[in-house]
């Protein structure tokens, strides 16, 4: 194709862009959250600034927004989960809280002027591909449309908070909070309190909780492997040091880098290193709690790393608190005034904290996504997300994703991950614009050439070992996860192979 | 039998009961006759003792069901059988027979039971307990409930019976498909099999303390009333049902425990010397040597709401 028909094309394609009613975006972002900030930071610094970020909430931050219950925290150090292009030297702890990472995220935004990109209150209800035009167009709650030439869905794999499906949860007549949404206007202080869940979010919540409320019940379906949080508070010395030489934060990242990399030998895949960590969580719940009974039911039968690995110093105190109670039994029911239990019991309370975690989409899409043809996306998936190393899905040209299927983490932080993508749609976008391309589109048999391998690797992992957890399917498919270290991750992200595109 | 476990799951999830959907206050308890009174206090208490050591028992099997269905069916169960125990506690709480907030004591060779259950139950293979189990349900199903129900007029108790009776048939009907489920595969290694379990120390120590636990609560059964032949027929159910089809049949520990139900309906086998003796024995086993009792144990209560 030659210059001039590469002008002629561009020019005809403004032409049609001036005659309806706005002219497209180069990139709409859906998201403001971690990675669609970073996807942001990356397109400026590639030259591409005709950005419009679309954002639901009134705040940046996403997760961390959303998640500011007491005790939340990263179990990731910071210095780890933080973008390698834009780090931090303040960190205050080894492992931050909330606060702290939504206050690093809302630098980064000031720090790389994205303010003027974000439209918040903008809820997307749907993508939708005009092949003609090859452009996206996102309908918006409340009616609108906008329009981008590659549309980044960036909403993030943790951003639906419900309450779980339980009988009789409408008819409580207490206070209910998700763990997501937390109430902070409500007071613990003298109430008597019942905690659903034991998860990642629990396990920060209830020692914050136990220290408040008057009674604390905490209610367990599936007890999960818990390691130390070895947290720190930094000293000031350490944050200058940083300041001054960036180079020496650098080089503590690249350390936990690779000491985490090193957990996936026995995190993700059955080896004497699994053996080894399942040892030292043992040894901890041995260590913490002296009641063999509660060591019982605190004990997983599962392989560790099979589900979320939790982090936490202070959960196994908490529970042993003379005013919390652990409960095992099977939840029966929610009524008026708390919550039944199978072995007969109502358990009587004020306040119910549904720790219960989000609504993970594995098969389908958060909202319809039209692709080539009128394909849907939710339809495509419906037994099972599959995507081209985790951006791209054939059918949906120009369309890219971060957090898409196949690119969880069990050992590293996900931002590392999250990079890596993004340079990589960086690099998606970039061709699209510099060979002004109506359609970027990966190839079908590309994509089921990838997941074939990608599902080869899963089915001997940990993950893929029995038992039941958000990264899998009703039917066991792990559409989730990545089956390697982040390291191959990375390599495999590194390159922009556009003999596996349909470009048009 | 055999039962679709998932069907099965969704009924169970979906009859769950609580001790306060039963008016414990409700008019009747003066039923209970002065003269029932104290036989009545003694069998309750086995009754409830026997319906938490069955609790444990399913905890213990939870752990090793060979699929996830089964293993949440066991979770049910544990908790179902701690209910039924509660609700025996709340019917003798209704009855004045507590002694304030206490449990009631636990006769010694509960103590043992309950002392093996805590250390070795979780160690035994899901074929040993899954045989075991609906012996024990069918002996409360099939005998002490029908006569608790025959003897005691309260309507309270025929209440809340009718409830722990309707979880009791479906602990039942999952017993025998396990049971059957257990009788699949090589004969000839599962006996093999079956031969090493009985000869693991652990299990030994457990016959050795489930053998007079039983004969001593035929005793308190019958010194209550009830016949003989009540309990004969219980056990002949188990052995009509477990043994109709040939994998049950085959299963090695159907075919000990039934055997082993034969003899102790049979009073007049030797087979009752050694192991009265041993309940004799029991009553001056040293209470020292006894462990504290395991806080799974403290986890019994007549209350309905906490």
């Amino acid at each position: 194709m030659s210059p001039t028909a590469v002008t002629r094309k561009t020019a005809a394609r403004r032409s049609r862009a001036a005659r309806g009613k706005v002219k497209p975006a180069d990139v709409l972002i859906v998201g403001a959250g971690f990675a669609g900030l970073g996807t942001a930071i990356r397109l400026l610094a590639a030259g591409i600034d005709n950005i419009v970020i679309l954002e639901r909430g009134s705040e940046v931050g996403g997760t961390w927004r959303d998640n500011s219950y007491p005790g939340a925290a990263c179990d990731i150090p910071s210095n780890l989960y933080s973008f390698s292009f834009a780090q931090n030297p303040q960190w205050s702890r080894g492992y931050s809280g909330s606060g702290e990472i939504l206050g690093y995220i809302r630098h980064l935004v000031a720090h790389y002027k994205l303010g003027r990109l974000i439209r918040f209150g903008h809820t997307v209800t749907g993508l939708a591909f005009d092949a003609e035009q090859g452009v996206w167009n996102a309908s918006l709650a409340g009616g609108g449309v906008v329009s981008a030439r590659a549309a980044v869905m960036a909403q993030g794999p943790l951003s639906n908070a419900s309450f779980p499906d339980i009988a009789g949860i409408e008819r409580f007549k207490g206070h209910k909070i998700h763990s997501a949404r937390w109430d902070h206007g409500y007071d613990f202080t003298g109430k008597r309190v019942a905690v659903i869940g034991t998860g990642a979010s629990a396990v920060q919540i209830i020692p914050e909780l136990v220290g408040k409320a008057a009674r604390l019940k905490v209610f367990q379906r599936t007890p999960a492997w818990v390691l130390p949080r070895l947290d720190y508070s930094a000293p000031d010395w350490s944050k200058a040091v940083f300041r001054r030489v960036p180079a020496t934060q650098s080089l503590v990242r690249e350390v936990m880098y690779w000491a985490h990399e090193s957990m996936a030998f026995g995190m993700i895949w059955n080896t004497p290193m699994t053996t080894l960590l399942q040892g030292v969580s043992s040894r901890f719940l041995r260590r913490q709690v002296r009641d063999p009974w509660m060591r019982r039911q605190l004990a997983p039968d599962f392989r560790i790393g099979c589900k979320r690995v939790l982090m936490s110093s202070d959960y196994y105190r908490a529970l042993q608190r003379d005013n919390c109670e652990l409960i095992t039994w099977p939840i029966a029911g929610i009524v008026e005034k708390g919550i039944r239990t199978s072995e007969g019991l109502e358990h009587q309370v004020d306040c119910i904290v549904f720790a219960t975690g989000f609504e993970v989409s594995k098969s389908g899409t958060p909202f319809p996504i039209t692709g080539l043809d009128g394909r849907k996306l939710g339809a495509e998936w419906a037994r099972g997300a599959q995507a081209y190393k985790s951006v791209n899905v054939a059918g949906y040209p120009n369309l890219f994703m971060t957090f898409g299927p196949n690119s969880g983490p069990g050992h590293n932080s996900a931002l590392v991950y999250m990079e890596s993508q993004i340079d990589y749609i960086v690099r998606g976008i970039g061709t699209i614009l510099r060979q002004d391309l109506k359609q970027l589109d990966v190839r079908a048999e590309a994509q089921v050439r990838y997941n074939k391998g990608i599902q080869k690797r899963l089915a001997t992992t940990n993950w893929n070992s029995g038992c039941k957890s958000w990264y899998l399917t009703e039917d066991g498919y792990n559409a989730t996860m990545y089956p390697g270290f982040a390291t191959q991750f990375k390599r495999q992200m590194k390159t922009f192979a556009q003999q596996d595109y349909r470009a048009l | 039998m055999n039962i679709d476990l998932d069907k099965m799951l969704a009924k169970v999830r979906s009859s769950q009961w609580a001790l306060a959907d039963i008016d414990w206050d409700a008019p009747g308890a003066e039923l209970v006759t002065a003269e029932q009174w104290p036989k009545l206090k003694e069998f309750m208490s086995d009754l409830m003792w026997i319906e938490h050591v069955g609790a444990r028992g399913f905890a213990a099997m939870a752990k090793k069901a060979p699929n996830d269905t089964l293993k949440e069916l066991y979770v049910y169960f544990h908790a179902e059988e701690q209910r039924h125990a509660n609700t025996e506690m709340a019917l003798m709480r209704r009855w004045g027979m507590l002694d304030g907030e206490e449990i009631p004591e636990p006769n010694i060779n509960l103590r043992l039971v309950i002392e093996w259950l805590d250390q070795h139950s979780d160690d035994m293979p899901l074929e040993v307990l899954g045989s075991v189990i609906p012996m024990l349900e069918i002996a409360l199903d099939g005998a002490l409930c029908k006569f608790l129900l025959d003897t005691v007029n309260d309507p309270v108790c025929h209440q809340a019976f009718a409830r722990i009776n309707d979880d009791e048939s479906r602990h039942l009907g999952v017993g025998f498909h396990v049971l059957e489920m257990q009788g699949h595969g090589n004969l000839y290694r599962m006996a093999l099999k079956a031969v090493a379990t009985a000869l693991n120390p652990k299990l030994m120590l457990g016959i050795l303390a489930y053998l007079p636990l039983l004969n001593r609560m035929r005793d308190n059964i019958i010194t209550m009333g009830l016949k003989e032949e009540s309990l004969y027929s219980a056990m002949k159910k188990y052995e009509r049902i477990g043994g109709r089809t040939a994998a049950g049949r085959r299963n090695p520990w159907f075919q000990i425990i039934s055997r082993h139900g034969r003899l102790v309906v049979n009073r007049k086998h030797l087979y009752h010397r050694p192991v009265d003796a041993l309940v004799r024995l029991t009553d001056h086993y040293p209470r020292r040597l006894l462990r504290p009792i395991p806080t799974w144990v403290k986890q019994l209560t007549y209350k309905t709401t906490a």
